[in-house]
């Protein structure tokens, strides 16, 4: 058995050569993607990858550190309106004025951090639940946001290239996505992380040995509304206009949803949790079109639903199968990985 | 061997080409069929909206039973977005790069529209009769978007005249929701105003999170006014009509087009809502008029599923489709994006289910070449739930 030999071989990025290599592929692929799909496949790639971003994030606060969020629509909605606000008021260039909206809304996790100092499990959830809900409203009612108007988003240029396409936007995404999936590791992996942990498992025992509790707990709710900013100013740009009421209780939620079904604590399982629900959420109302199943679907919803069942029946179907993987595997998708894994290494035992 | 290949490869790409071009005919024709999209909440939020998306469902289907427009049957594709623009936009662009979209019909919603406007403004793609009455849709105008939907501006205008002229009521109030809905409201009210030299006695917003109305119907009731203008969400009109009551503070109560669905509202309000006066842009479901009777029997009754209901938002389905489908119709075999829109540029005062509809060739600066819609007349709420029509269709 392969032993680890020293405090760098714990820390590496790569683990092995065969991790590398899947790594490498994994990236020609996404390079290669928009050059085999249609157009839409773009757009739903994009809406995914911002999702993995906020998950991400949120997996740090959730999974890593065990506080929860209820409301990272919040931070959401800041840095969508901070990165339009900076460029459009102040008229900064998109690759600062995101950034600096990011911080703007890792300072607010900051804050809300706080309380979480003092909360836990539901009591937490409720806080920052009602975090998730007020700033929309503050934002609704301040003329200098667009008040209920909303805002349009300007035009997008980073130096001298200008990102008219959803391909265009869709490479800028994969660096900025890939990039925060290497630092959210990167974190996890460290001193910062290992704190997190500390305070997951034991928050007292943590402090016993030296860990700064107020600190790393403050931290990590700013570092996951970093991640949230950052995806917020670049879905400002993939609906290209912006008002309160998009960002919704419901938003908190799926972003929760996306973490949990993925697999709370681990880094694969926020990828993919977040790719499954944003692919389900775009595409189950096709489900009427799959052969068999969906007539079928079609005849219970004329059946025994109202006029507007055959669209309700994507909703049930959706929460059947969070569900189901939530039943069959408390640790969601990784967790189904994980025991494929091990069935493999272990066969044919 | 090797130039066996090269040729190979010449065909292929000879092939590739021609397919091309074909495919370069005009997108979401064919010989039998036209493709005609719309997004509309099912679910959600807004989901009491969705019928507008299902009326123009049946009214193809009528037109389709009746051989369709010279000789194409049109197909529908329609999707529920839940009132969420992520999901608007989602469906928009795989209907449209996948199957491929002639042109789009109404859509609920001022932002869903506006997370697809520019998508469809870039690509040139008509896109007719959004079901909201936003000035978005025409500021600017765009050369591809034309709306149907009477403006809000223009309700609130006639309903104050009708209330200082015809009631010889002075002393007005108004009550608005926050946003854009809401403020279009109270600038039509306040020029309509100015212009018989009154002012309103107290203007109220409302946001739309707040529930009790108390603290609202009490300024209202301190104000003395005689008549109130209530520009807000359904929920909110019936709320303030209620606590209203409830108080005993009864002036005249004026309403949108919005809060116009009378068997709706009575329903909602438990009755409270008999009396209040409130504009409108569709004929009543029980009109003695030809082609409400008509699109009722042939669309309504033969196509709607069985707990539908002949409601102003169904029909409006249909109302804002129709300029559509005439200019289809007059494009005659020949039907391209360029002559829809030509031919939607030449509609004068026609007439269908609605107001009178006129566009003008496109003009980037001038609003009216494309809103459609201009008209509106005043009902009142009878006991049953029935509406008394009090004026005819008014030019503002």
């Amino acid at each position: 058995m392969k032993m680890k030999r020293n405090y760098y071989e714990d820390v590496q990025m790569f683990t092995s050569g065969v991790v590398l290599f899947w790594f490498l592929t994994l990236l020609t692929g996404l390079f290669l993607l928009p050059l085999v799909v249609k157009n839409y496949y773009v757009y739903v790639a994009n809406y995914m990858a911002i999702n993995v971003i906020v998950v991400l994030g949120l997996n740090l606060l959730v999974g890593y550190t065990g506080q929860i969020s209820l409301g990272h629509a919040g931070f959401f909605a800041i840095g969508a309106y901070g990165t339009l606000m900076l460029m459009v008021k102040l008229h900064l260039p998109f690759i600062v004025a995101l950034p600096l909206a990011a911080l703007i809304t890792a300072g607010f996790g900051f804050l809300l951090g706080l309380p979480a100092l003092r909360l836990e499990g539901p009591y937490l959830a409720i806080a920052t639940l009602g975090f998730g809900l007020t700033i929309t409203q503050v934002i609704g009612r301040l003329e200098i946001f667009g008040g209920r108007e909303g805002l349009h988003a300007p035009d997008l240029t980073i130096g001298s290239w200008r990102l008219d396409t959803d391909i265009e936007f869709y490479y800028l995404l994969m660096v900025i996505t890939i990039s925060l999936a290497l630092a959210a590791r990167n974190i996890v992996k460290t001193r910062v992380g290992r704190a997190f942990i500390a305070i997951r498992d034991a928050d007292i025992a943590a402090q016993t040995i030296g860990v700064n509790v107020v600190l790393y707990k403050t931290l990590a709710f700013a570092v996951s509304a970093f991640y949230a900013g950052i995806a917020g100013g670049l879905y400002a740009f993939v609906l290209r206009f912006i008002e309160p009421e998009i960002f919704t209780l419901m938003m908190s939620i799926m972003f929760l949803a996306m973490c949990v079904v993925g697999g709370v604590g681990s880094m694969m399982g926020a990828i993919t949790g977040a790719c499954l629900l944003s692919w389900m959420d775009l595409q189950l109302r096709n489900i009427l079109n799959l052969p068999y199943i969906g007539a079928w679907l079609e005849s219970i919803s004329k059946t025994y639903f109202s006029i507007t069942g055959v669209s309700n029946i994507q909703f049930i179907v959706f929460g059947l199968i969070m569900i189901l993987i939530m039943t069959l595997e408390p640790l969601g998708l990784f967790g189904l990985w994980i025991r494929v894994k091990k069935y493999w290494k272990t066969w044919p035992f | 061997m090797k130039s066996k290949s090269v040729l190979g490869c010449l065909v292929l790409s000879v092939c590739l080409m021609f397919g091309f071009n074909t495919a370069l005919a005009e997108e979401g024709i064919t010989d039998t069929e036209i493709h005609i999209g719309q997004w509309g909440p099912q679910t959600g939020p807004a989901a009491a909206w969705g019928s507008v998306a299902r009326g123009t469902g049946a009214y193809f289907q009528m037109i389709n039973a009746k051989g369709g427009i010279n000789g194409r049957k049109i197909v529908y594709h329609m999707f529920d977005d839940a009132y969420n623009p992520a999901k608007t936009k989602a469906g928009v662009k795989e209907l449209q790069e996948g199957t491929g979209i002639f042109a789009w019909a109404c859509g609920v919603g001022t932002s869903p529209g506006l997370a697809v406007i520019d998508y469809l403004t870039e690509r040139e793609i008509p896109w007719i009769g959004p079901a909201a009455g936003s000035l978005h849709w025409i500021t600017p105008p765009r050369k591809h978007l034309f709306p149907v939907y009477p403006l809000y501006y223009n309700e609130a205008k006639a309903l104050i005249r009708y209330a200082v002229k015809e009631m010889g009521k002075t002393k007005i109030a108004i009550v608005y929701q926050n946003d854009e809905y809401g403020k279009n409201g109270l600038r039509g009210a306040r020029e309509e105003l100015v212009t018989h030299g009154l002012n309103t006695v107290v203007e109220m917003p409302v946001e739309l999170k707040d529930t009790d109305m108390k603290s609202h119907v009490m300024q209202l009731r301190k104000s003395g006014a005689d008549m109130v203008l209530l520009w807000t969400s359904v929920s909110h009109a019936v709320r303030i009509v209620g606590t209203s009551r409830a108080m005993q503070f009864t002036p005249q109560f004026m309403s949108t087009s919005t809060c116009s669905d009378f068997p709706l509202m009575m329903h909602i309000s438990k009755g409270l809502w008999e009396g209040v006066i409130c504009a409108t842009f569709g004929e009543l479901p029980d009109a003695d008029d030809p082609l409400m009777k008509m699109y009722k029997k042939e669309a309504f009754d033969a196509f709607a599923a069985k707990d539908e209901r002949w409601g102003l938002f169904y029909y409006a389905g249909i109302l804002f489709v129709e300029p559509m489908v005439e200019a289809m119709k007059r494009c005659g075999k020949d039907l391209t994006r360029d002559r829809l829109v030509a031919e939607l540029e030449k509609l004068r005062d026609f007439k269908g289910i609605g107001p009178k509809i006129s566009f003008k060739p496109f003009d980037p600066n001038d609003p009216s070449s494309r809103q459609g819609g201009s008209q509106t007349f005043l009902i009142q709420c009878l006991k049953d739930g029935k509406a008394k029509k009090l004026t005819d269709w008014m030019d503002i």
